[in-house]
């Protein structure tokens, strides 16, 4: 029996309502404490973060998370290090993927949404396959050919870009999910009206995909600050070539993290307030992309 | 201002099923064409296969004599409405008439000419400088229909336009389409499921299933001449009474003789019956709703049926009746030839007696065609 | 088995449903596995009768051509030349130059070398001029392997040209007869922003994936079955070459190898296998389950603040993992924060051994992926909740549905049908997340008896983070991860084909439509 039913049972309609209401604000109060719990937890561990890129007395763990002196010390030792160098490759890598890549990929999935061709589906399984393979095992190979090109080590930043920006035909799945939302009949009445596919893509189309490209612009961007594995290899032991990620991975090696722990939180720190910055700004499209995305599967 | 003509189109899809077969057509200019049939007859296929939206398997479709099987679209001079109306949400309604000027380079004083005299027809001069999601269904409507007729195009292409409007809209824009295309004066072909609207637009009707013609007519013609039993129970409301019966031919004169009863074929059918020398035979008869009335009393030409259901529709009665041999009929009879005390005593479970007007009957072979035009 | 009929199941009791259900899914397991063969079956007879056909179709073209198609058979573009489209014609032209020139300047050689993978290694030889030793380089397996099946890519490429050739001749024919006009060089310049723009559009895309997916791909499925290593690199110290299938019987084989641990390799991967398995199971469906219930309650009526919950959970998605990945590892360290904090409170005698112990380590990752993935799973999980009709609650409360009935018939089977094909690849994601492992604890603690030649496995590693050790270990072996890369795409092309063919619920899409 539902207390719903209890209610209507004991004591007249009014009763009921009081019982609703308290049950509810009981049930509410109950998921207050949750998501505050919930919140404290998930912005723990960079609150601790910010506040130990300003601590001065040790640059080595410790069991308190309130510095006791306070600076920018930190801050000031990145310069010494090669952290301006790795920034600055970063971003590079990042502008020009963000561009390249945006492109392929919105060029893959407006074709696979809107065109049917006979290849078509034969093509979306084969990529479907591909993406089976664990895409690591292509490092060795790229990594052989890169250096061969002269784009590892210290120039590995059009290298990396090269590899981040070549197969992201495969990551069409998000945005062929939102092409296909827009009316095919959309293109068909310009189609009609006179247009060549290729002025329907330039005037009906895109106009119409700007939360899609902005979101592919947004992932395509944040991507290189976090990718690990490509840089590390393709850097390949230089500190000149590797990019944020390679480069505060190894100050945290057994033998660097006791003189560069704070400094390390002050790196991620630098490194997630432009990330940070840009995504809380367009967080609207990146929730429309992320959701619409799975819905598509 | 064109012909076309469409000489054995097929559509096959990848999967092999085929959506239209060996169609054969031919619209004059100026001709308003409607195609009309349950859905997926093959009716919009088609119109996109004139379109160019929809690739031909097999056939050629002439555009002013033009065989246009491997133009694009564009290429093909023709103008298109669509179901869902297909407005450039991103642009205003000014905009979304003048696309199709201005990808024509058309100049912008030209431009402006012509989209303010299509919105002064249409009656959306107001509307020019908003968005389509701010107007209602019907404006909608009317500015596609704007955005196909400043183009002055060769063909007028209609893709069930008035399905996603509410009842009462759609006999409004319906007359509306009549006096556009008065004014218009170009060749139009319209799609629909609704047999009303075919009716009413068509100077010619096309009615299809499952990929094939079943007969092309003027709205007279399919409505009266059915070739056979599919158009027979598409055209009209409430659809025609089909029962299996005898035809029986006594000398000179015919007979049906559904239910036990007898009635005498007369008029210009017994004429017709005579002129293919119908003999006497199995058949299915049709009557119209509004070709059965009701008799009196029993007799040798009245069914014996049992009233079930009631149907005021104001000017008229629907009566759902059933016959001894459980066949339910339908009945219509205008309001005005019952008395306030006949109709109060037409409920469930009266006993009725009713006849078939001798005229107007429609005699079909077993295997669905007409006795006298299949 | 009995077969029953819609009305006959229907009134079975609930357990005899259950058991039906069961008995009729394993049933029709073997007939699934038919249809699989069968449909296999069906692909290879249909490429047979589609090859028969194409060599009949170039056999009729050939007799039945005019003789600017029968010189096209040898010089590729003459047809459209001599018909006057000038740019095909030179196009066709130019790649048979191309090719010709390619295959006879290195294609050749290449190809010749792909089945030994080179004859003469390194050499040092005495130098008496400058009183050294000098290392003159010969062969390179590795470009040969590289640039031979790059030969082949461009064989293929240059045979379906070939009979592209081919049939524009004969389309041309047959245009011609019908007294039509052929498409100049400008028509078909113009077709490719318009009818043919798609080949356009993906040219770009899918000579990248070409260059820099399938040809890796191809590249590191054939290392499998060569002894391409650290000390075997081909070129500057030894050659590498086909070694069979003797790879993929040291990765299966029972017997306890000579290498650093005392297992066989087998055992190890059955091992890194069975845990890669159980992380994703536990790391796919704790997100899930907690991420949709994170969502809900903020969904829930009456609270307030929706946006800042939200967004103090998406905020996490824009730091760079590997910044809070790395973070939260050393938190967890024994002179982490964590530990630390609960030493410093009095509540724990000596640090916890977060990293430390199998069964802990394990534990602490799937937690803290909890921790990763939620923000993620809340998102997807809040935009599919918001789009379930209110009807269907509405209607549910009127039938007498509690909070539990209405999640676990209505939000749970609604959540399950759209997320579906979600489910199935962040499973496979999952499998493959390498960052989440590496990061935290690249693998550790390490699993003494596990063995792999090149350096250490843990009982965190996953076959993902294995293969990664394997090639930067100290003596890379290429071939050992190659073969592990094929097994992990058996296996995670295993699961989806299962998921895909037995489950309904994902064919089925349209069900809650």
């Amino acid at each position: 029996m539902t207390q719903n039913e209890m209610n209507q049972k004991t004591s007249g309609p009014v009763k009921q309502h009081m019982g609703l209401r308290a049950s509810r604000m009981l049930s509410n109060s109950a998921i207050y404490v949750l998501l505050i719990a919930i919140s404290i937890i998930w912005l723990i561990p960079f609150v601790c973060i910010v506040l130990q890129s300003f601590r001065v007395e040790s640059t080595w763990q410790v069991g308190y998370v309130i510095p006791q002196q306070w600076g920018l010390d930190n801050y000031r030792n990145l310069f010494n290090t090669d952290f301006p160098r790795w920034y600055v490759n970063t971003f590079i890598s990042a502008l020009a993927t963000a561009v390249l890549q945006t492109i392929i990929v919105l060029c893959m999935s407006y074709t696979l949404s809107r065109f049917r061709f006979k290849m078509r589906k034969p093509l979306m399984r084969f990529m479907l396959i591909l993406g089976m393979f664990p895409g690591m095992l292509t490092m060795i190979i790229l990594y052989r050919v890169l250096k061969d090109l002269g784009l590892t080590q210290q120039n590995s930043v059009p290298g990396l870009i090269l590899v981040y920006v070549a197969s992201s035909g495969m990551g069409y799945y998000v945005s062929k999910g939102f092409f296909d939302t827009i009316p095919k009949s959309l293109d068909e009445a310009a189609r009609v009206d006179g247009a060549t596919r290729f002025q329907v893509l330039k005037k009906i189309i895109l106009p119409l995909s700007k939360p899609i490209v902005i979101y592919t612009i947004l992932t395509a961007f944040m991507a290189p600050w976090g990718d690990f594995v490509f840089a590390r290899y393709i850097a390949f032991g230089s500190s000149a070539g590797s990019n944020v990620a390679v480069g505060l991975y190894n100050w945290l090696n057994k033998d660097q993290i006791a003189k560069y722990y704070t400094t390390f939180c002050a790196g991620g720190v630098m490194v997630a307030i432009p990330v940070t910055v840009l995504f809380m700004c367009l967080q609207k499209y990146y929730v429309e992309g992320v959701t619409g995305g799975a819905v598509k599967g | 201002m064109a012909s076309v003509k469409l000489t054995d189109v097929k559509k096959v899809y990848d999967n092999k099923v085929t959506a239209v077969h060996d169609f054969n057509l031919e619209i004059a200019d100026k001709e308003f064409v409607v195609f009309v049939g349950p859905s997926g007859c093959g009716k919009s296929t088609t119109l996109r296969m004139i379109a160019g939206l929809e690739d031909i398997s097999g056939g050629t479709v002439e555009i002013d004599g033009v065989v246009v099987n491997d133009l694009q679209p564009k290429d093909r001079d023709i103008a298109m409405v669509f179901q869902n109306y297909a407005l450039y949400p991103h642009m205003t309604v000014y905009d979304n008439i003048a696309f199709s000027l201005r990808l024509k380079k058309m100049p912008e004083d030209e431009v402006y000419e012509r989209v303010t005299n299509a919105a002064e027809i249409l009656g959306i001069t107001e509307y020019l400088t908003r968005k389509p999601r701010a107007l209602s269904g019907g404006q909608r409507q009317r500015v596609a229909i704007g955005r196909a007729m400043v183009r002055n195009s060769k063909v007028f292409l209609m893709d069930e336009p008035l399905s996603n409007l509410d009842a009462k809209l759609r006999n409004q824009m319906r007359a509306e389409i009549i006096l556009l295309r008065q004014k218009l004066n170009t060749t139009f072909v319209y799609v629909t499921h609704d047999q009303t609207e075919a009716m009413t637009l068509g100077d010619r009707i096309v009615i299809m299933r499952d990929g094939i013609i079943e007969q092309v007519g003027t709205p007279t013609e399919v409505f009266e001449m059915p070739h056979n039993l599919f158009v027979a129970e598409f055209i009209g409301a409430p659809k025609m009474n089909l029962m299996e019966t005898k035809l029986v031919k006594e000398g000179d004169k015919y007979f049906v003789t559904p239910f036990g009863a007898k009635i005498e074929v007369n008029g210009a059918k017994a004429e017709e019956l005579k002129g293919v020398k119908a003999e006497s035979q199995e058949i299915i008869l049709g009557v119209r709703p509004e070709h059965i009335v009701l008799a009196n009393e029993p007799g040798e030409h009245a069914i014996p049926c049992k009233l079930e259901v009631n149907e005021m529709m104001g000017s008229e009665l629907h009566l759902h009746v059933y016959t001894e041999d459980e066949t339910r009929l339908i009945v219509r009879i205008p309001t005005i030839n019952l008395t306030m005390e006949e109709r109060k005593e037409l409920v469930y479970g009266k006993q009725l007696y009713i006849t078939f007007e001798g005229k107007v009957m429609h005699f079909f072979k077993k295997d669905g065609l007409n006795l006298i035009y299949g | 088995m009995k077969k029953y009929s819609d009305l006959e199941y229907l009134k079975l009791s609930k357990g005899k449903k259950r058991l039906y259900k069961l008995q009729s899914f394993f049933c029709a397991i073997p007939q699934k596995i038919l249809a699989l063969f069968l449909g296999l079956w069906n692909i290879i007879k249909g490429c047979c009768l589609k090859v028969r056909d194409e060599a009949l179709d170039i056999y009729s073209t050939f007799v039945h051509g005019d003789w600017k198609t029968k010189v096209s058979f040898l010089v590729m573009g003459f047809g459209c030349l001599a018909r006057g489209q000038i740019l095909r014609g030179l196009l066709f032209l130019l790649f048979e130059v191309v090719f010709i020139g390619y295959m006879f300047i290195a294609g050749g050689y290449w190809l010749s070398m792909l089945p030994s993978l080179g004859k003469v290694g390194p050499s040092e030889e005495y130098n008496v001029i400058f009183d050294t030793y000098v290392t003159t380089y010969n062969d390179n397996s590795f470009k040969i392997l590289l640039y031979g099946v790059l030969t082949i890519f461009f064989i293929i490429a240059f045979v379906y040209t070939w009979r592209l050739n081919v049939k524009q001749n004969k389309l041309a024919e047959q245009i011609l007869s019908s007294g039509k006009k052929l498409r100049s060089g400008k028509d078909d310049l113009k077709s490719l922003v318009d009818d043919q723009f798609h080949k356009t559009l993906l040219s770009l895309p899918l000579i990248g994936i070409l260059v820099f997916t399938v040809l890796p791909i191809v590249f590191m499925i054939l290392v499998a079955f060569t002894n391409y290593d650290g000390t075997h690199d081909g070129y500057y110290n030894n050659l590498f070459t086909w070694v069979g299938l003797t790879n993929f019987n040291t990765m299966l084989s029972w017997t306890a190898n000579t290498g650093a641990g005392t297992q066989s390799y087998a055992a190890t991967f059955g091992e890194v296998l069975s845990w890669t398995l159980m992380w994703a199971f536990f790391a796919t469906f704790s997100n899930y389950f907690l991420g949709m219930f994170v969502a809900m309650a903020i969904n829930k009526k009456g609270i307030k603040l929706k946006k800042l919950w939200r967004t103090i959970l998406v905020l996490t998605i824009a730091i760079p993992q590997f910044i809070s990945l790395l973070y939260v590892s050393k938190m967890f360290a024994k002179n982490g924060i964590i530990n630390g904090f609960l030493m410093s409170m009095g509540w724990i005698d000596e640090a916890l051994p977060f990293w430390d112990k199998a069964s802990w380590a394990r534990i602490t990752v799937i937690i803290i992926n909890i921790w990763i993935g939620i923000p993620h799973l809340m998102l997807i999980a809040t935009g599919i909740l918001m789009n379930i009709p209110q009807d269907l609650y509405e209607s549910a409360r009127i039938d007498g549905a509690n909070a539990w009935q209405q999640y676990s018939k209505i939000t749970l089977p609604y959540m399950l049908f759209v997320t579906g094909p979600y489910l199935l690849t962040s499973f496979t994601g999952n499998m493959n997340n390498f960052n989440v492992i590496y990061l935290l604890t690249g693998g550790a603690p390490t699993n003494p008896a596990a063995s792999s030649a090149a350096g250490t496995v843990g009982y965190t590693d996953l076959l993902i983070t294995w293969l990664f050790k394997i090639t930067t270990g100290a003596e890379s072996q290429y071939y050992l991860a190659s073969v592990v890369g094929i097994l992990v795409f058996v296996v995670v092309s295993l699961i989806s084909l299962v998921v895909y063919n037995v489950l309904p619920s994902i064919k089925n899409e349209e069900d809650f439509q």
